[in-house]
């Protein structure tokens, strides 16, 4: 009894004690671990930290939101698949400290009925690294960093409830945190490894699947079969069937498309799996996306543009709601007709033109020789149109322009350029130099003659993109082949106008004067543009085959100018040095040949100023931290863009405004070619190049005209 | 040797063509496919009697989170009052199967519709999902345009920013007002595919 007694008063007083130790209890509970900790119905979610050094200033510090699941439901990875959306992670930091990306763990593939999804079932912890700066001061009471999170997550079975949560947590800045080590440990093994770009890794449009290849996977997974996952949303169809296959030590792989595709990435990250290890690969992706069959529209950015024409005072030839198929025509037709001012095609109008001086009362001929030039126009156009799309439809990511891509067709092109110069500079004439069967042909048919002519006018050309080209062109490769051809036609229409209006107005002949002396000096005088534009040609070819491929060529021009030389000579001396200079340029063409074509390897980007390399990506990059970017496609063999360069680009006042405004710069340089600024240029509703581009955040890509004004630059940037 | 790429790259075309035709869902650009379904009434309503006229179609379910964001905010109930008095015609689409927890019986379905005061047309009921996979819809709400010719023109989201509260509704971007407007002035569509966001569908396995 007394004992009893004793017993009870014990347990009063321990019951007590209990009691006001309870509420000091909670409090501990609730400064420790309470806020770190949501729980609902489907999920009990905790904010961890790893902070093994403490979280002083230098220090990188781990966090992480750990998500247990409930039997059957599941959160989703970056790219959630067919349907859910990917958690989301919202920091609230001290000044000086920054939180990175999540390093997502594998994902696992989940199938619902017809459908699949990228997620995470069972538990899972999304870990995010915490850089802490030097101006990182802990609070003069609490030594601790305080992180505040707030964060959103669907969960599914297969009905889905969107949550969110508060956390928050007091990491001790100079004591240890690794209570959860074993957490983050089984993190960062789950979370794919970084595997390299090497040769023939790649992804390719094939029609309506993506062709994928990839090299460097580990010898150990050779054979088997793997899982995919690709971190950009909106691609490929998820819940699809697909075929993997290993070519040697290649992984391939054929993915559909999906009929709704509403993302086109120029660079694909993907994740490879085998028995829960992941090699993370980030993937160029070649050829150019399908456009949306039988849709004649134009892409947004293209719209945007060209709706911001009135207002920004670019180049638009389209009313700024619709433009359309007949818009395209038009702006085909009036670029055409300004191709005729660019500075390769002037000589050899002027000298056609020149005929009329000649033969200034035969109107009739006039009219034919007009007709018969503007047949060869519109051929040419059309041939090169045709052969762009038949080369694209196969696959091929090809632009405006992109025969000069092609260190050949430039070196060509070189040859023609002296051959022409020669000629007008009275070197030789054409009847001395071929059979005389064929000299005979030239004079005898003018009408020959002029639809040559034509298609010399074509060839020159090309490398020019005048102004409302560009948006046509853009326009053209999406339209359905009738009227993409019809596109390319009209701009020969544009180029063969000027002449072709000549020959059938009488008035153009008789305005000339009488033929003389001076159209002889005229005609020599023209062999300088043609010169030049074989040193412009030289110093393309440089920029592709190097200073090796460019002396090969300059080797040729001389050999080539000399067999010229020669075949104009007379009697013996024809014959001896023809067959000298004859072999000597066979011999060279031989061995120096190679030289010419090759592609030198890519010299390291010159930084060129404050100017950087375009690269897939950076714009994006760079917009995300509140910076404009100004982007300038370009090619050495692009004559506009050029010009662009030398003028409105080196304006003094006008880059110190740029610098002035914070805007990145960034040059694309499209000389040789590459998929993915083709890509790139498709995205703008664009084909070739120049194009110019302001990209700023939450806005539509400014695109500027292309004879770049700084006045366009200047009210571009007054909208930022 | 030209000739010949070319040709080449003719046969290529016609391949791709090929294998677009194989796919079940539909790009934008291409035929909408037609179906027979009946109504929350017990009438049939097809959709080839609405040729000549712009179609909406919203894939429902009142089950799902996403669904409740657009009707509790009267968001959807104002695109289709919005479209509809344009002489659009509006088709809700629910293709959840019978089994499901979600599902609701015609007259149930039609009441909830009627609560929350939706200006649809008519509410379509696809138990079987037949409709739904020939769409390649996956989400609640999915929405898609077909033009008075019977072609596909929008497909994707309701609007542009994929999250369940509804503070973002005024932030976001309606791709179905912006389609409706864009088509009907006779412009093309300037976003024609995004992303559809909400629950998965809950589809007759």
């Amino acid at each position: 009894m007394h004992f009893l007694a004793r017993f009870t008063r014990v347990l009063a007083v321990l019951s007590l004690l209990a009691a006001g130790l309870l509420p000091l209890a909670a409090t501990a509970q609730f400064s420790n671990a309470a806020g770190a900790v949501v729980t609902t119905e489907q999920v009990r979610a905790e904010l961890m930290a790893h902070a093994p050094d403490g979280a002083g200033p230098g220090q990188t510090v781990w966090v992480g939101l750990q998500i247990r699941h409930k039997p059957e439901w599941h959160t989703y990875w970056k790219n959630s698949g067919n349907s859910g959306l990917p958690t989301q992670l919202q920091w609230t930091l001290p000044a000086g400290v920054s939180a990175g990306e999540i390093q997502w763990p594998l994902p696992q593939k989940i199938r619902i009925g017809s459908l699949a999804n990228y997620g995470y079932e069972g538990t899972v912890l999304l870990p995010v690294p915490l850089t802490i700066g030097p101006d990182f001061k802990p609070g003069l009471l609490s030594d601790t960093l305080e992180v505040k999170l707030a964060a959103s997550w669907l969960v599914c079975k297969t009905e889905c409830i969107p949550e969110d949560g508060q956390f928050a947590l007091r990491i001790p800045v100079k004591s240890s945190t690794a209570g959860q080590g074993a957490q983050f440990d089984a993190a960062w093994r789950a979370a794919p490894v970084a595997l390299a770009l090497s040769d023939g890794s790649s992804v390719k449009i094939d029609g309506s699947a993506l062709a994928v290849s990839v090299r460097g996977l580990p010898a150990a997974w050779q054979g088997r079969q793997l899982a995919f996952f690709p971190e950009s949303p909106e691609v490929i169809e998820t819940a699809a069937e697909w075929q993997q296959a290993w070519d040697g030590a290649a992984w391939t792989a054929r993915i559909p498309l999906s009929a709704q595709r509403s993302n086109s990435p120029t660079v694909m990250p993907v994740v490879l799996a085998l028995d829960g290890q992941g090699q993370r690969i980030e993937l160029p992706v070649n050829g150019s996306w399908p456009q949306a069959a039988g849709s004649a529209q134009a892409s947004t950015a293209l719209q945007a543009a060209l709706a911001a024409g009135p207002r920004t005072g670019l180049a638009s030839a389209a009313p700024a709601a619709s433009i359309g198929f007949w818009a395209a025509l038009l702006g085909a037709l009036i670029g055409g007709l300004i191709l005729n001012l660019m500075p390769c095609v002037l000589p050899v109008l002027a000298i056609k033109v020149l005929g009329f001086a000649r033969h200034a009362d035969d109107r009739r001929a006039h009219r034919i020789n007009g007709i018969a030039y503007t047949a060869g126009v519109l051929l040419s156009f059309m041939a090169l149109g045709l052969l762009m799309l038949s080369l694209r439809s196969a696959g091929e990511s090809l632009g405006w322009g992109f025969q000069l891509q092609n260190p050949a067709v430039v070196a060509a092109l070189a040859l023609l350029f002296t051959l022409i110069g020669l000629n007008l500079a009275g070197v030789f004439q054409f009847r001395q130099v071929v059979p005389s069967s064929l000299a005979s042909f030239q004079p005898r048919h003018p009408v020959v003659d002029a639809f040559f002519t034509g298609v010399l006018a074509v060839a020159i050309a090309s490398p020019c993109t005048a102004p409302f080209m560009g948006a046509s062109l853009g326009l053209a490769v999406a339209l359905p082949p009738v009227q993409a051809m019809a596109v390319f036609a009209m701009l020969g229409v544009g180029l063969a106008l000027p002449y072709l209006a000549a020959s059938f107005i009488p008035a153009v002949a008789r305005a000339l004067p009488r033929p003389g002396a001076w159209m002889d000096t005229l005609k020599t005088f023209m062999a300088f543009p043609m010169f030049a534009t074989v040193a412009w040609l030289v110093w393309v070819l440089g920029q592709q085959s190097g200073i090796n491929g460019a002396g090969a060529l300059l080797a040729l021009l001389v050999a080539v100018a000399f067999v010229a030389w020669a075949l104009a000579q007379n009697g013996r001396a024809r014959w001896v040095t023809g067959t000298v200079s004859l072999a000597l340029l066979l011999m060279l063409g031989w061995n120096l040949g190679p030289t010419v074509t090759r592609q030198a390897p890519l010299a390291q980007q010159a930084v060129d100023g404050r100017w950087q390399a375009w690269a897939p990506g950076k714009v994006e990059q760079i917009v995300a931290g509140g910076q404009a970017v100004f982007v300038d496609f370009t090619a050495a063999w692009c004559v506009t863009c050029q010009y662009n360069k030398q003028t409105t680009l080196s304006d003094p006042e006008l880059m110190a405004d740029l610098a002035a405004r914070k805007v990145a710069l960034l040059r694309a340089d499209w000389t040789r070619r590459d998929p993915a600024i083709t890509a790139a240029l498709q995205q703008l509703g664009r084909n070739g190049v120049p194009v110019y581009v302001l990209y700023q955040g939450g806005r539509a890509p400014q695109v500027m005209s292309e004879i770049l004004s700084v006045k366009d630059v200047r009210t571009a940037l007054a909208q930022l | 040797m030209m000739k010949r790429r070319s040709l080449f790259a003719g046969a290529a075309l016609l391949a791709g063509l090929g294998m677009s035709l194989a796919q079940a869902a539909p790009s934008v650009g291409q035929p909408a496919p037609g179906f027979t379904l009946t109504d929350t009434a017990g009438k049939s309503v097809q959709l080839a009697d609405f040729r000549g006229r712009h179609v909406v179609l919203e894939w429902v379910n009142p089950g799902c989170p996403y669904v409740r964001k657009h009707y509790n905010s009267a968001n959807m109930q104002g695109t289709q009052q919005e479209v509809t008095t344009q002489g659009v015609v509006w088709l809700a689409i629910n293709s959840t199967e019978t089994a499901s927890a979600d599902y609701l019986p015609p007259a149930e379905l039609a009441r909830w519709m009627q609560d929350q005061k939706a200006a649809a047309t008519h509410t379509l009921m696809d138990v079987d999902g037949r409709v739904g996979k020939a769409y390649g819809a996956r989400t609640t709400p999915h929405m898609y345009i077909v033009d008075p010719k019977g072609t596909l023109v929008y497909a994707g989201g309701i609007d542009s920013i994929p999250s369940s509260r509804a503070d973002d509704i005024k932030k976001a971007v309606n791709y179905v007002k912006q389609g409706v407007r864009q088509s009907l002035a006779g412009q093309p569509i300037s976003d024609a595919t995004t992303r559809p966001y909400g629950c998965s569908i809950k589809y007759k396995s």
